[in-house]
């Protein structure tokens, strides 16, 4: 009965605008500023953790969220509609893909499923535009073998996707999105070339991060997560050929420090 | 008398080599005892991906369309064929779809995965419990037979000549003493980077 | 206990049909039509449940013309069989399946040549492409037969021949009066009918 009644609330402007959209970029324009970068051999995602109130304890929340064990993906704009997504983007792994084919969604596929939930609440009845930008990092195989296919010398699983309000979604080296997103793109269009290494890029997100981040910066106000090696401990069991660990590994407190302190 | 799996007849086979696969299914169709057809088969491929099908000829065709579909569908999201393991948890997850209301048919695949060159074949029950093997998986009304001829002459680590005489011997001498199974017979020989489909001759009764 | 027959030919298909109604132990009527034509160029024969029978050759003949009419382009005989598979597969798991079995027979006059063909289906949704084919108790006696005296380059008058040789042999075997043969012969030209073999 509800249903009957409820008229999209995305409807084009003369103009052919859709002017929902572009607030819901807006939104995001608000956001604090998320980054991520394609290195040789991983990926690396980082935010800043916005803390309003010295009483919060900011280790018990995350920006940067696991999909996948090879696959993460960070956020800017509204918080509340960024765990609606990944509470979504989780269940669409399973249920599009792991569940058919017994083996972990591909970045690429993952991606254009989170593109489509977020579409369709561009054009349903009832809903409103989720207000975040997506910035979705992993590895997979069949990239792997595809670039290798493909004879790309620097051929690589890692891939790094943005996705906006509108649904569409767009393959990236490096890049940010959030408040500062254009210096922050800037700045790592200097930094950014195609040999960096895990820890050349995390040290590149350090300094980018520092460029655009509004009041102090250590291991408690910054999370960062690195999708790298495969991190077999993690598994809990042995023995079962062909299986590895998960190469989603986020950074301490300590460990973000310790780079800091080196900058 | 009136088992779906065993109206229409047929067998398949499946083994493992030495960086290769054969793959084999009789050609007959038939109603009951009444031969229908002598040039019905029941492998099909999606791409470097193999799958034999045996049981009700119904469903083979119904199955064997089924997975053209899904698979052109996947090689059109990602780009690229399916492996064979994926191909088979993909059968695995379509069967068990049906698990109050089967199709019933047994389903062998093999093939050998584009990434890392290794061989593959496993079998189902008509409900997608998949049949891990590391040398040979056997389906359809010669099943008893066809454990019995493969027990007896496969050996491992077969080239792909050597694997081609196992297999056509093997299946030849099952479905000659299943009176469901034979009129005629196709074995596929698969090598990384070549398929080799030969016709056999057979008893015509 | 009905009969149907199909030949296929050098550049046509026969089908033949018996022309009896029987319920029990009573003959209905002796000048049933048990085929239908789905096109120009062919035609299907049905046996089965009676009832079942008619109502899914008209159905199935109702959808193709359907297909025709609004795509201004007939369904090849090989697309056409695959139509009637599908739908007797979905009805086959149906609270209540046709019961009905079919031939085929078809000319395709959109290739370079023409082609023709047969197609056996049955209420499984078994379908297979045959140069002969039957249904029913009919099969084990007429398929003999044709075993022996088949080939695939015969002509229609040839065709007719080996059909009145089934004729003969089904006449002296079957335990009840089928009441003759219909025949249809179908190639580039189109379906012809006949009413009965024996006056070919």
């Amino acid at each position: 009965m509800a249903d009957r009644y409820s008229f999209s609330l995305t409807t084009f402007s003369p103009s052919g605008k859709l002017v929902q959209i572009e607030y819901a970029l807006n939104a995001v324009k608000q956001g604090v500023t998320s980054l991520g970068i394609k290195a040789t051999n991983g990926i690396v995602l980082a935010t800043e953790k916005t803390v309003h109130n010295t009483l919060v304890k900011s280790d018990s929340f995350n920006k940067i969220e696991l999909l996948t064990g090879d696959i993460g993906v960070t956020y800017a704009g509204m918080n509340p509609d960024f765990r609606v997504l990944v509470d979504k983007s989780r269940k669409l792994a399973h249920t599009n893909y792991k569940r058919v084919y017994n083996e972990n969604p591909p970045v690429k596929i993952l991606t254009s499923d989170i593109a489509k939930t977020i579409q369709e609440a561009t054009q349903s009845g009832g809903v409103r535009p989720f207000g975040v930008s997506l910035l979705v990092g992993g590895y997979d195989d069949a990239t792997l073998s595809k670039k290798k296919n493909e004879g790309d010398p620097n051929a690589s699983g890692f891939s790094l996707y943005q996705v906006d309000p509108s649904g569409s979604f767009y393959p990236w080296k490096a890049t940010a999105i959030g408040k500062n997103s254009s210096s922050a793109k800037t700045f790592l269009e200097k930094r950014y070339n195609e040999e960096l290494e895990l820890e050349d890029a995390i040290h590149i997100a350090l300094l980018t991060l520092k460029e655009t981040i509004e009041g102090e910066m250590n291991g408690k106000t910054i999370e960062i997560v690195v999708i790298g090696e495969p991190d077999n401990a993690k598994m809990g069991f042995q023995g079962l050929e062909g299986a590895t660990g998960p190469r989603f590994k986020r950074l301490t407190p300590q460990e973000i420090d310790d780079r800091l302190s080196e900058l | 008398m009136s088992d779906p799996s065993s109206i229409n007849g047929g067998a398949a086979v499946a083994m493992v080599g030495k960086d290769c696969v054969a793959i084999a299914c009789d050609l007959r169709l038939g109603n009951q005892s009444l031969g229908v057809a002598n040039n019905f088969e029941k492998i099909f491929n999606y791409d470097h991906t193999f799958l034999a099908l045996t049981g009700l000829a119904s469903d083979v065709t119904t199955l064997s369309e089924v997975f053209r579909l899904k698979t052109n569908l996947y090689k059109m999201r990602e780009e690229r064929s399916i492996e064979p393991e994926t191909f088979a948890n993909l059968v695995s997850s379509t069967l068990y779809q049906k698990r109050f209301g089967p199709y019933f048919i047994g389903p062998l695949v093999a093939g050998i995965n584009s990434l890392t060159g290794k061989p593959f074949v496993c079998g189902f029950d008509l409900i997608g419990c998949i049949d891990y093997a590391k040398d040979f998986v056997v389906s359809g009304t010669a099943t008893d037979q066809l454990y019995g001829m493969c027990e007896s002459l496969y050996e491992p680590g077969l080239g792909p000549d050597d694997l081609f005489e196992t297999i056509s011997q093997a299946f030849l001498s099952a479905v000659d003493r299943d009176a469901l199974s034979g009129w005629g017979a196709v074995v596929y020989v698969i090598t990384k980077d070549k398929v080799t489909k030969r016709l056999l001759k057979t008893r015509q009764d | 206990m009905d009969i149907i027959l199909g030949i296929k030919l050098n550049d046509s298909v026969l089908i033949a049909t018996s022309k009896a109604v029987t319920r029990g132990i009573s003959v209905l009527k002796a000048s049933d039509d048990k085929t239908r034509n789905l096109g120009d160029h062919s035609a299907m024969a049905f046996t089965g449940e009676s009832g079942d029978t008619v109502q899914f050759a008209e159905y199935v003949q109702a959808n193709l013309k359907l297909f025709s009419v609004r795509q201004n382009y007939e369904l090849s005989p090989k697309a056409m069989a695959s139509f009637v598979r599908k739908e007797l597969a979905t009805s086959i798991r149906s609270r209540k399946p046709f019961q009905v079995n079919v031939l085929i027979g078809g000319c395709d006059i959109n290739k370079e040549t023409p082609e023709t063909s047969l197609y056996w289906i049955d209420y499984l949704g078994t379908n297979v492409e045959l140069p002969y084919a039957a249904h029913g108790y009919a099969a084990f006696y007429a398929l003999s037969l044709l075993d022996r005296h088949y080939k695939p380059d015969l002509n229609e008058e040839e065709g007719i021949k080996l059909l009145q040789l089934c004729n003969k042999e089904l006449s002296t075997r079957m335990p009840i009066d089928f009441k003759g043969l219909r025949v249809k012969v179908i190639n580039s030209q189109g379906v012809k009918e006949y009413d009965d073999l024996t006056a070919l």
